[in-house]
């Protein structure tokens, strides 16, 4: 008899903090000085921008992080499922081609911040459906073991590494924009051809990035193409690494560089707070902040404040690259990729 | 009164027929065994009665009332009204020996002071005051077996339906228990359907006999006197045959 | 009747829940461009790369279920009917194997046995050498996955030791020794459980992505994931997680053949009665140094690892600080979830158990579908089906999340109710309804406390489910509701390893540490119900 109604206690009570909980988390849900932000850019990096930004504003942020692109499906795949009921208001994305695809897919708004007026011109898009800022370098990561060091990507096919070195999977992330860049720079049969090469040279693939950088931290690897806030991070913590910007010569292609993107979403339920996180985001302190962090990036506006470890913009050699059509040149090569890639 | 009515019921369990066109009418107050051999459907006839199986062909009526008919079945178990004494006992085991008698009188909403008194009056009837607020694995077998009795007889059901209950005992037990059920039978007046293969327990017990044949068909039916003297008859047959036959080869 | 109207909406409520939202996703597989094609599948089938992944996942999953299963089994005997000591203990170790991301144990035997790793740096590197090219692969996956699932073969293992009925062993131990008995008596008995637990084993490493693409070993689930991730082509994706299914139906399908001359025991074990003990005489300390061994590769060194990495006091203040709330969530959401988990699954187990309905073996089923079934898949179908303005008071909410829980995992305790119940004989319900109690009264007093083992082991098994969930909750969470396995995979990218490290230990304990306390206080209650 106790435990019948021992039971039935348990019962009541669990009913009771639930609804409590459950109207609680609705009532927020629906409050106006809130903005949601689905974020791809680092964890680490991206939350205390938001959070010194609730704290100037008063807005509250509510936060949907993304995980490397391996680990799991991610915040894309969110916003493309939630386009008929956005939840979302701001996308904060780590490369400027997902920006694209929402745009070709009709998710994003256009908004044309009055902060963005400084940022160069091929870092945004000319409609304003995203905009640039706080950028990466694709750079490679080299273990202090390594002597002589590669200075250019076409290490990659380069016998002397013959099996030594590793790339991210090639379908995700700025992998990804790297090779489809080259397709527009180089053209199809060169890009093909460089691609081959690199297989034949026996070159391993990693699940992302981070785990590229760890690998060759490690000494599994000697080399890997990874983003600059990869090299940084393993440096700062102390890693046997080397950072080295790629093809800088005068006759070479210059290094790609991937900056953050964001973008308003279209039926945005908050769409005030949304612009002003957006102008908030793209503002001068942001990147300050961005560069001096721990992820490194490289500021777009001009004379923005960085730490010395941090390459400035106009020191560098870019490559030249049109972003929209690097975007639609991903589409195109995809199953090529994933062939190439094996699977 | 006509208590049970079976009406041509027949139940199939693949292909195989447990109980086939049986048609019994079973009066109010009697006590009928059901004899027959392991398999014979003896279990099925009350499980029909009980309702947890409908009759694939055939009609059942509880006083009057048609509860089962043609694969239907328009009562369920929990409004019979009808007693039972499962084979394996079924005791509750995480109840007392008191939880196991009021658990039924809750289900009906009888009041606790109504609950206290027809507890008290069915455990002095069966002898386990004592044991009131033992769980039943405290218990022995033939007090488990008193238990269940118990169990059934404190709704104070019309129909008590009893499936082997004495299977497991020793002879000295099954005698004693068997006096028991006769006891109450006759002093509460209920309707008896009692299933053994037993021939002695039945003869002990029962006023009717209905002998089961393996098809699920009735052999026999008669009065207690009846059938002793078709078994004797049958008993001298063979005996005489057998005789005969060694006579011969002598 | 209330039996038939309450286990319908029990059905509804799994299709709803399940179901539907994988419609549409299938739905939407058939389509290109508006009209219906298969051109998805049968992209599927013509590349001979898909065949070669299949020939992988079934491999890597046969090898996972064969050594959880021929580990966890005799684990499970001797922690639950022997004499060894410090049970309790190796119970609660054993189980962490399966709270920690399996990536995160696969980044533990990486630092430990990579090339640079702390063999290579410590011991012999050219043994690092060979320990690395066997970790990237097979062998290492196995060894991630094994470690990560034996757990479960171990727990139901268990839970259905409880219920076989001391004296059938008393019986055999009169005419032979303690191995004959396991064998030939006890073993048998239990074989549903093991064999429950085996295909769960089986269904998970099949459907595991994380650890082999760390791995370098290419499996199945990297079509689908691929399609999502990198093609945003949710059709293709589902086409491509159908084969999945398809492999749960089969093992399905096997189970259902190998159970079908079931082993009921005439008299399962009495209430209260105690279990008979094996001592194991001389052989205690061999057994012991065997287990401690056994522990200390697959639980203490990973966690170890794990300690020694977060091992500075910065790292868990700063762990607690970023996730101190999510932490908290996690384990509100795994409480509310289990609840629900374990009420459905004993409906849904009851359901397929007594076969009250007709559709009884399609809900079998469904549940098993769910529980195979990519996560992603399940996720995006919930977001197409509640994502809507006039169901937003589920979406916008964590109840969407605890629909995800209850989506996936109720094939857990839908087959452990079916398990505990097929021990509880019918006559027990009969009996209650013969004495005039409707069903909902039979259910609540009889039926559920005489299952109340399986109830309990199925809370406790759909706690850790839900706690541990990363994939569904990924996809589904309300924007600031996240939980911690989330939370630590999101700062994975670029967070030190000190705090991932620390992420990870605080998560153990949060799981372990309101788990014992529970599983303490149910032992209480029930031993409390019997003498």
């Amino acid at each position: 008899m106790k435990r019948a109604h021992m039971k039935r206690g348990w019962a009541i009570l669990t009913m009771i903090t639930a609804l409590v909980g459950y109207l609680g988390c609705y009532r927020t849900a629906q409050r106006s000085d809130t903005v949601t932000v689905y974020v791809s850019e680092d964890e680490v990096f991206s939350e205390p921008i938001l959070k010194d930004f609730e704290r100037e504003t008063g807005i509250k942020v509510q936060a949907v992080y993304d995980t490397e692109e391996a680990k799991s499906t991610g915040v894309m795949n969110r916003l493309i499922a939630e386009q008929d009921n956005p939840q979302a208001d701001v996308y904060w994305a780590n490369e400027p081609i997902r920006a694209e695809v929402l745009k070709q897919k009709g998710i994003s708004a256009p908004y044309v911040s009055p902060n963005a007026a400084d940022i160069p011109a091929a870092f945004k898009d000319p409609e304003g459906y995203w905009t640039g800022f706080s950028a990466r370098a694709r750079v490679l990561i080299v273990n202090n073991k390594v002597n002589p060091k590669p200075h250019s990507i076409l290490a990659y096919t380069d016998p002397r590494w013959r099996g030594r070195a590793v790339i991210a999977n090639p379908l995700f992330g700025t992998t990804t924009v790297e090779i489809a860049a080259l397709f527009t720079i180089w053209g199809e049969d060169r890009a093909m051809a460089f691609m081959a090469e690199m297989k034949k040279n026996g070159v391993a693939i990693s699940p992302s990035n981070g785990e590229s950088a760890d690998f060759v931290a490690s000494g599994q690897f000697d080399f890997s193409l990874v983003d600059s806030d990869d090299v940084v991070s393993r440096l700062r913590r102390g890693e046997p690494v080397e950072m080295i910007y790629p093809d800088q010569g005068e006759n070479e292609i210059g290094c790609l560089i991937v900056p953050n993107a964001v973008v308003l979403i279209k039926g945005a339920p908050h769409p005030d707070a949304a612009r002003r996180l957006i102008d908030t985001l793209l503002s001068k302190a942001t990147e300050r902040k961005l560069a001096f962090a721990d992820c490194a990036q490289i500021p777009l506006h001009p004379g923005v404040e960085t730490p010395p470890d941090v390459m400035r913009l106009d020191k560098m050699h870019v490559m030249s690259v049109n972003y929209a059509d690097v975007a639609r040149k991903m589409m195109e090569i995809q199953p090529y990729l994933k062939r190439w890639a094996g699977l | 009164m006509k208590m049970v009515t079976f009406r041509e019921v027949s139940k199939y369990y693949s292909g195989r027929a447990a109980v086939r066109d049986f048609s019994l009418e079973v009066e109010e107050g009697e006590r009928l065994v059901i004899l027959g051999p392991s398999g014979c459907g003896k279990s099925t006839l009350l499980r029909l009665v009980a309702g947890f199986i409908p009759p694939d062909s055939g009609s059942i009526a509880i006083q009057g009332d048609i509860v089962a008919a043609d694969g239907q079945i328009m009562k369920s178990p929990e409004k019979r009204g009808v007693g039972m004494v499962f084979q394996d006992l079924a005791l509750w085991p995480h109840l007392t020996v008191k939880g196991n008698l009021a658990f039924g009188l809750k289900a009906r909403g009888i009041p606790k002071k109504e609950r206290e008194q027809r507890i008290g009056e069915i455990v002095r009837l069966v002898q386990l005051e004592e044991y009131i607020r033992a769980k039943p694995a405290e218990l022995s077998g033939g007090q488990q077996q008193r238990v269940a009795l118990a169990r059934a007889l404190v709704l104070q059901p019309r129909v008590l339906l009893m499936d082997e209950p004495l299977s497991s005992l020793d002879l000295e037990l099954s005698v004693r228990l068997r006096g028991e059920v006769l006891r109450l039978q006759r002093r509460l007046g209920f309707t008896l359907l009692y299933v053994t293969h037993d021939r002695e327990e039945a003869f002990d017990i029962g006023t009717r006999v209905v002998m089961m044949k393996g098809d699920g068909r009735i052999e026999r039916i008669g009065s207690v006197e009846q059938v002793r003297a078709y078994f004797q008859a049958r008993a001298t047959a063979s005996h005489l045959i057998r005789q005969n036959l060694n006579d011969r080869s002598a | 009747m209330a039996k038939r109207l309450v286990l319908t909406s029990v059905a509804i409520l799994l299709a709803v829940a399940g179901l539907l939202p994988i419609l549409a996703m299938l739905v939407k597989s058939v389509m290109v461009d508006d009209h219906f094609s298969l051109a998805f599948y049968q992209e599927l089938l013509a590349s001979g790369r898909e065949v070669t992944l299949m020939r992988h996942s079934m491999a890597l999953s046969t090898l996972t279920t064969l050594f959880a299963t021929v580990i966890g089994l005799p684990l499970g005997i001797l922690l639950a009917k022997t004499d060894l000591p410090l049970r309790q203990l190796f119970i609660l170790l054993f189980t962490i194997p399966l709270l920690v991301p399996p990536y995160i144990t696969a980044v533990s035997w990486f630092n430990l046995l990579g090339r640079d790793g702390l063999l290579a740096r410590y011991l012999d590197p050219s043994l690092a050498k060979t320990t690395s090219a066997w970790l990237f692969g097979l062998p290492g996956c196995t060894l991630v996955l094994s470690s990560t699932f034996l757990p479960i073969v171990m727990l139901l293992t268990i839970a259905s030791l409880k219920t076989v009925n001391p004296r059938l062993e008393e019986a055999g131990q009169l005419v032979a020794g303690w191995f004959s008995v396991l064998r030939g008596i006890t073993i048998p008995l239990i074989l549903p459980g093991v064999l429950l637990a085996a295909m769960l084993v089986f269904l998970l490493t099949f459907g595991e992505f994380g650890v082999p693409a760390f791995l370098g070993y290419d499996v199945f689930p990297v079509e689908s994931f691929t399609q999502f991730s990198a093609f945003y082509n949710f059709s293709a994706a589902t086409a491509a997680a159908i084969p999945l299914a398809v492999v749960a139906f089969l093992v399905l399908a096997a189970e259902r053949f190998f159970m079908r001359e079931k082993t009921d025991q005439l008299r399962p074990a009495p209430d209260g009665e105690q279990r008979s003990f094996i001592g194991l005489g001389p052989l205690r300390r061999w057994v012991l140094a065997l287990v401690s061994l056994l522990c200390l590769i697959i639980v203490v060194v990973p966690v170890l690892a794990l300690l020694l990495q977060s091992a500075t006091t910065s790292a868990y203040v700063e762990a607690l600080n970023r996730a101190g709330h999510s932490l908290l969530r996690s384990v509100v959401y795994a409480l509310v979830g289990a609840t629900l988990l374990t009420s459905v699954g004993f409906l849904s187990g009851y359901l397929i158990q007594t076969r009250t309905l007709p559709f009884w073996r399609s809900v079998d089923a469904l549940t098993i579908f769910l529980f195979a079934l990519p996560s992603t898949v399940t996720g995006i179908g919930l977001i197409s089906l509640w994502n809507r303005p006039w169901t937003n008071f589920i979406y916008t909410t964590p109840a969407i999340i605890i629909l995800g829980y209850l989506a996936k995992y109720t094939a857990l305790t839908s087959r452990i109710t079916v398990s505990t119940l097929a021990q509880i004989p019918s006559s027990m319900e009969e009996a209650a309804q013969v004495v005039g109690a409707g069903w909902v009264r039979r259910m609540g007093v009889i039926v559920a406390p005489l299952a109340r083992h399986g109830l309990v082991a199925g809370w406790l098994v759909g706690y850790i489910f839900c706690l541990r969930d990363m994939g569904i909750t990924m996809m589904v969470y309300p924007p600031g509701h996240e939980t911690l396995p989330v939370r630590i995979f999101t700062l994975m990218a670029n967070g030190s390893p000190q705090l991932i490290a620390a992420l990870c230990v605080i998560m153990i304990v949060a799981t372990l540490l309101p788990l014992s306390m529970l599983w303490m206080v149910f032992r209480t209650a029930m031993r409390g119900g019997a003498r």
